[in-house]
């Protein structure tokens, strides 16, 4: 007899004919695995949504808009606050690049998601207590210089990993930029007190009517703290640089806005007034100025046509329906009246090369024109005033001089936001600032344990190409607005313009959301695959797994993929979880057995800092 | 399941194809597979009146065709019932692709095979090649020599198939017309008779939706060889099994088949036919007219081909001075150029210390009579190679040499 003696090594004992239990959705298939007919597998790679990437603090918007859809709202608002101190804030006064960089505005139109986050900032500022919490205590003591947007978010990072925090502010009341640079009618005061609040109750120490280098010396700070953020910001207006600018009459945009917002304005304008500028703090003063009981306001701005202005163009359209009239392709040569502003005298004028980037030719050929008012605001932008900085660490240009990590020299002394980001390229808005006081914080935190400062980068692959997604999954559906006052009343009020999102608003706009290259746990692999080779405990991102010894390499799963976070990735380039064709090649027994799924031998892809 | 009528034992002369149905329904089977192809065509006539008149309950099903009749047999089975089904010649061959899978999956159907000579052209008779070959595909296989021993085989056969110890599918076969178209006195049991011999079925794993089990799932290579070795194994493992069956029949019955060889006049025989099937019958005939005679002749029937009893036929064969394979089946090209039982007979006897000389007669060949007078020829042909000591051409087509 040929079977007599023989011997199945334990190994090798199959069942009776092969008759196996039936696959179920917990274990798959468990016996007599396929993964051998598989040349793609196929791998769930969760990209960086656009939104996500554009955010100046790298806000996981994408996770946000998610957890709303699903009614999750707290761990929505707790995820916010991850990288974004005051989403209340930010929920009103952002410049959003994450709603430009949305490719639902490929599609049909961006998502709302500035109106998302004030809806979350309004449901943190209501909260009893914060989700945030502050971390067990370090014993080290930090200064923060400033408590704008940037000095806000470096000051309530370093609470959060537990540093003692004294935040040192000149004005009267904390804010910086968010209480002297946004009007009213913007970010009512009572939400900024809410968020500056919600600092001190993470222990932070907030000095006003403190300022450094009159009130506090650099001395000062080096010895009594381990480490100091400067974020004092821009706070010197810039001339136009005109005979007759010191005329009585003439006021800057930022000084301006802030008097209003401190309460101590003085300013009285009259019926006719002109805001010299083009970007958003011209926009905010000409807003402001009617407000303030100006019939006629015009807004003199160098670029030749509003397309051009640097500002953002909802605002520019709000401004418009309020009734600001714009004269474009003009410079202020002189302020003309006696003793007070009577008229400005303007000449045509263009950028001599790259708009907002380059030095203005005024036509003094043309003939002067006459521009009669009673007020001018100016507001081109603002620089430092640095004179209580040690010169050694002043650049040529009169900023200060830093490393990329924002430290000064070997110091524990950190610059962050406009001051350390003028010049630099980006346009200076509070995200900005805001993920730079983040940065630095970090940066801070590691300078303090003494250790190397690297960038913080994470691998990067961002969905621009909306062919990286499933389209067919998305209905064409229209964003959700936000309600508005009438332009004819709000004009005299200071109340806020832009209205909240009501919850259903909210979720219906987060339900629109792509989710660019990022699983939001839809259940379509699991659902599509014609084996159960897609195995997970729960409906969760992050929970789902390929059964690599059954998956035969389809590609239904990543055909089906919505958001394009299932890849096909080429077996070859595997080393773990493969299951070949190898029985008369195996070495030892059980070789193609069943190893751990990792990617390996994965080309490293390019990152990008934080 | 609904038991069976009562029956008692009775006499009836049938043919080999009703005989057949009459096993069929005497094992009580649960599902029949059918599409016609003469001469099966007969059986599946005869189980359909059963069903008809209510004398069988069972599930009649007729297929589209082979491949799917014997797919229907194949899913019949794996959900637990007792499978009947059958054809003939090139149906055989249609549903060639079913036969590994139903014995790689354990499932004893039980399949008639009625023979008919594959085309071409179209022939009706019996030429033993269609079930042939499918002899290596893990089928319990045999031949019957009358419509009695048919009906036997049937009841034998599901006897040893669905014996847990093996659970293998069987063809039971029979020669087209020379038994399933001869009419023969059967005696037909008393159902209790036939309760008592064969147990109810029971598939350890049948498909259920109570207790879900995946039958046929796909493998990693490594687990292909367990695999075969196991139905390597069961094949071989069912030779003590296919022993027991046949004690067991002879006790119940009272009918005595040796499993693996009818020896018929070997006492002192020299020269022997080795055949199988209906041609054994007119073999009896002729050995007994030579005997007459004085020539020292017999028979060797192969009774069971599959498993081979390779022992026993070294042991039988090994007896005689001359073995004359008698085919009745085609395997051009083959090791002897004739068929195919003269190459395992002869792998068979390599081993043994007294060879016979061995020939192979072409003969029977589309289902024709081989008459008497071709049976002396053919002694006349062993026997001049006995006094020889050698053969004078390994294979000799009957009919066609002087």
């Amino acid at each position: 007899m040929s079977t007599k003696n023989t011997h199945i090594p334990d190994w090798l004992t199959v069942p009776f004919a092969g008759i196996t239990p039936a696959p179920s959705q917990e274990k798959g298939q468990d016996l007599f695995p396929t993964g051998n007919w598989r040349s793609i597998r196929p791998v769930y790679r969760d990209k960086l949504p656009p939104c996500n990437n554009a955010c100046g603090t790298n806000e996981k918007i994408q996770g946000y808009l998610d957890l709303v859809k699903r009614g999750k709202y707290l761990d929505a608002y707790a995820l916010i606050k991850e990288d974004m101190p005051f989403p209340s804030v930010t929920g009103r006064v952002c410049y959003h690049p994450c709603e430009q960089a949305c490719n639902r505005g490929k599609y049909d139109e961006a998502i709302s998601i500035r109106a998302v986050e004030r809806f979350l900032g309004d449901l943190g500022q209501a909260l009893t207590n914060d989700v945030v919490k502050p971390g067990k205590s370090n014993g080290k003591k930090v200064a923060v210089v400033g408590s704008g947007p940037a000095g806000h978010s470096a000051a309530y990072q370093l609470a959060r990993m537990g540093y003692a925090v004294t935040i040192l502010e000149k004005s009267p009341k904390a804010g910086g930029l968010n209480r002297g640079g946004i009007p009213d009618w913007v970010l009512p005061q009572n939400i900024l007190d809410r968020e500056i609040e919600r600092l001190e109750q993470l222990g932070i120490t907030i000095k006003t009517n403190c300022e450094v280098g009159k009130d506090v010396t650099w001395d000062d700070l080096k010895k009594n703290y381990d480490a100091c953020v400067l974020a004092v910001g821009l706070t010197e207006p810039n001339s136009v640089r005109a005979e007759g600018e010191d005329k009585a009459g003439v006021h800057y945009g930022l000084p301006f806005l802030r008097d209003i917002g401190m309460g101590s304005s003085q300013v009285k304008l009259g019926a006719r007034v002109a805001v010299i500028g083009g970007g958003n703090t011209a926009i905010d003063c000409a807003r402001e100025a009617l407000r303030q009981g100006a019939a006629e306001v015009t807004m003199i701005t160098v670029e030749g046509n509003s397309k051009e202005m640097p500002a953002s163009p909802e605002d520019l359209h709000d401004m418009l329906e309020e009734g600001v009239e714009l004269l474009h392709g003009r410079a202020v040569t002189a302020v003309l009246g006696n003793g007070k502003v009577e008229a400005l005298q303007l000449h045509k004028a263009r950028f001599s090369g790259a708009i907002n980037a380059s030095p203005i030719t005024v036509d003094r050929e043309a003939p002067a024109e006459r521009f009669a008012v009673d007020n001018v605001i100016i507001a081109i932008g603002q620089r430092a005033a640095l004179n209580w900085l040690p010169a050694e660490f002043k650049n040529e240009r009169g900023t200060i001089k830093m490393d990329k990590f924002g430290r000064l020299g070997d110091t524990n002394f950190f610059a962050a936001g406009d001051i350390a980001q003028v010049g630099s390229g980006q346009p200076l808005m509070v995200v900005n600032a805001v993920g730079d006081g983040k940065r630095v914080a970090f940066n801070l935190d590691k300078a303090v344990r003494g250790e190397k400062l690297q960038p913080r980068t994470i691998a990067v692959d961002v969905i621009f190409d909306l062919n990286r997604m499933n389209m067919t999954y998305f209905p064409h559906f229209p964003r959700v607005q936000q309600d508005m006052l009438p332009s004819a009343s709000r004009k005299k009020t200071q109340q806020e313009v832009i209205q909240a999102f009501t919850e259903e608003q909210a979720v219906e706009e987060a339900n629109r959301c792509f989710s660019c290259g990022t699983c939001n746990a839809c259940d379509n692999c699991y659902l599509v695959c014609p084996e159960p080779c897609i195995a997970r405990p729960e409906r969760s991102n992050g929970m789902y797994k390929i059964l690599v010894d059954y998956c035969k390499g389809c590609r239904v799963c990543i055909e089906e993929c919505p958001t394009g976070c299932l890849e096909g990735v080429p077996e070859l380039d595997f080393d773990t979880g493969v299951v070949r064709m190898d029985t008369a090649f195996a070495i030892s027994p059980g070789l193609h057995g069943r190893q751990a799924q990792e990617l390996k031998n994965l080309g490293e892809r390019p990152a990008k800092n934080i | 399941m609904p038991m069976l009528a009562e029956q008692k034992k009775r006499t009836v002369r049938i043919n080999g194809c009703v005989a057949s149905a009459q096993a069929a329904k005497y094992a009580d089977v649960d599902v029949i597979a059918a599409y016609p192809i003469r001469p099966y065509t007969a059986t599946m006539m005869a189980l359909a009146q059963m069903v008809a008149n209510g004398e069988l309950d069972a599930e009649y099903i007729v297929a589209d065709s082979e491949h799917s009749q014997l797919s229907i047999a194949h899913g019949a089975a794996s959900s637990g019932a007792r499978v009947f089904t059958g054809s003939s010649g090139v149906g055989v061959q249609f549903a060639y692709e079913l036969y590994s899978p139903i014995s790689g999956s354990r499932m004893p159907v039980q399949m008639m095979i009625a023979d008919r000579t594959l085309d071409p052209p179209g022939d009706f008779g019996s030429e033993h090649t269609d079930a042939l070959s499918t002899r290596d595909m893990g089928w319990i296989m045999g031949w019957s020599c009358d419509a009695q021993e048919a009906f036997d085989n049937h009841l034998i056969a599901y006897r040893i198939g669905e014996d847990p110890r093996v659970l293998l599918p069987q063809m039971v076969c029979q020669d087209g017309f020379f038994v399933s178209h001869i009419t023969g006195d059967v005696e037909l049991p008393d159902s209790g008779q036939v309760k008592e011999y064969l147990p109810p079925y029971k598939h350890p794993y049948p498909l259920d939706p109570r207790h879900p089990v995946s039958h046929g799932p796909q493998i990693m290579p490594e687990q292909g060889p367990p695999l075969q070795l196991e139905r390597a194994r069961a094949m071989e493992g069912s030779m003590a099994v296919i022993e027991q069956a046949h004690e067991e029949f002879a006790k119940i019955f009272g009918r005595k088949y040796d499993p693996w060889v009818e020896e018929f006049m070997t006492d002192d025989a020299e020269v022997v036919f080795f055949l199988q099937g209906a041609h054994a019958v007119t073999a009896r005939f002729a050995i007994q007219h030579m005997r007459e005679r004085g020539l020292k002749v017999g028979m060797v029937r192969l009774r069971t081909i599959r498993p081979y009893p390779t022992d026993r036929v070294l042991e039988v064969l090994s007896k005689f001075k001359v073995v004359g394979v008698i085919e009745t089946n085609m395997g051009l090209g083959s090791v002897s150029s004739g068929g195919v039982l003269y190459a395992e007979a002869a792998a068979a006897l390599y081993e043994s210390q007294k060879r016979p000389l061995m020939m192979s007669f072409m003969a029977g060949m589309g289902g024709e009579a081989i008459v008497l007078k071709e049976f002396y020829w053919m002694t006349e042909k062993m026997l001049d190679a006995q006094r020889r000591g050698k053969i004078e051409k390994r294979t000799h087509w009957v009919g066609f040499e002087e």
